[in-house]
């Protein structure tokens, strides 16, 4: 929206031409989803507080975290409301990926709306069924995969990429496109909200991943870059970095009251939304396997829970006892079981994020 | 504990003390490691806005 003002004011003004770099925009789009979030949090937190719409702790977790009960969630609203206003305001209306993202982040930001307030506010536990959720995210996975499909401008832009491999690319199809797309985004999607059990685990992560992906977002959208760094060249790609340098600000500013002792959390509304949108950015710049090592903290958190379940079936079923590989799953339980502080399982798996984005960001240059 | 100032009165002496008075460690942490991050972002946008 501004850009467009910008770039009339820049008829008579040569100055406003500055307002055309991504990269500026970025910078601009990050503090302003920052500011939001500062400025509209307290008020939020305030009123969910004093609507009583506060987290329900499961029972079967672990003990010291029936203290949080009551404490406010779907704190992912604000994160939406940011990272919606700033990308509106700074990004390129025109790009047809802004809206394709903008549109899956808040998609899917509904289905878990829905989801936490049938759970906290109707008091429904369930919230919405395992079904209904999956539906919902299916219909807007396969939609967008299939949008993105029907408008690639180039046989690269459906191309799986091998990192580290320049020589090694598998053209993909429209049904090996579609499904692997599909995957990506619902599997991130549900990713994220199973490492969202702890104060700052999931939100931190999502914005160095976001950060890491700006950067491939601006590489694929350069026709130079691209071209130097040996990565597919998407047209119009970079500016998704936008949006990234957006959600980054946005979760930073939600980080400030989600950081232990929480004040707020996200709930499903932000963490269904949030990975939905690091998957669709990734199959949009052509990094998904760039993402699945970058968001090791999510896999190992996802993997944890489907092992879990699956070795308790199978030795229930060999032996009538079902028997367990983690103290606790997802794998955060596990360390705060093993007698980790919640903080050091937190800040611990920062770092291992941090040191996964540095090997997917390395991926750049070595190939 | 408190040092005076000519301008005002901080609860103990560095920013960070002052503020664990009103706040749980770990929360000055992560806020200031967020303070720094902006700031750095800020300090790399001086590479373009010149």
């Amino acid at each position: 929206m501004l850009l467009e003002l910008a770039r009339w004011l820049a008829q008579d003004i040569r100055a406003f031409h500055v307002f055309d770099y991504i990269t500026l925009r970025a910078v601009l789009a990050t503090l302003t989803a920052l500011a939001i979030s500062f400025i509209v949090g307290p008020g939020m937190i305030r009123k969910l507080t004093e609507y009583k719409v506060g987290q329900s702790v499961r029972d079967d977790g672990p003990q010291t975290h029936l203290v949080k009960a009551g404490t406010p969630t779907m704190g992912g609203a604000l994160i939406l409301v940011a990272i919606a206003i700033s990308t509106l305001l700074w990004a390129d209306l025109h790009n047809r990926f802004v809206w394709v993202v903008l549109i899956t982040t808040l998609g899917f930001g509904a289905i878990g709306w829905v989801d936490d307030y049938r759970k906290v506010v109707y008091k429904n536990p369930k919230g919405l069924s395992a079904g209904a959720k999956y539906f919902w995210q299916s219909v807007i996975g396969l939609g967008v995969a299939i949008f993105i499909y029907k408008t690639a401008a180039s046989p690269v832009e459906t191309t799986l990429i091998v990192p580290f491999i320049k020589a090694w690319t598998l053209p993909l199809g429209a049904v090996g496109f579609i499904l692997l797309s599909y995957l990506v985004i619902v599997g991130s999607s549900n990713a994220v909200n199973l490492t969202d059990g702890l104060d700052g685990l999931a939100i931190l992560p999502t914005v160095m991943v976001g950060s890491a992906l700006a950067i491939f977002a601006y590489v694929a959208g350069h026709l130079y870059f691209s071209k130097y760094l040996g990565i597919p060249y998407v047209a119009g790609a970079g500016e998704l970095m936008v949006f990234c340098a957006a959600m980054a600000g946005a979760g930073l500013g939600f980080l400030w009251f989600n950081a232990y002792p929480a004040e707020v959390f996200m709930g499903d509304v932000g963490a269904l939304a949030l990975g939905a949108a690091l998957g669709v950015v990734a199959v949009i710049v052509r990094q998904e396997i760039v993402l699945f090592i970058m968001g090791g903290v999510f896999v190992m958190e996802t993997f944890s829970v489907a092992i879990q379940v699956l070795y308790f079936k199978y030795t229930k079923k060999r032996t009538g006892t079902g028997k367990r590989i983690f103290l606790m799953a997802p794998l955060h339980h596990h360390y705060e079981q093993k007698g980790w502080k919640e903080t050091q399982v937190v800040v611990r798996f920062w770092i291992i994020t941090m040191m996964l984005v540095l090997v997917g960001l390395s991926t750049l240059k070595l190939r | 504990m408190y040092m005076n100032t000519n301008s005002t009165r901080l609860a103990l002496g560095e920013a960070h003390q002052h503020k664990v008075l009103v706040m749980t460690t770990p929360n000055v942490h992560v806020r200031f490691w967020i303070i720094t991050m902006m700031l750095v972002l800020v300090g790399l946008s001086t590479l373009k806005l010149r």
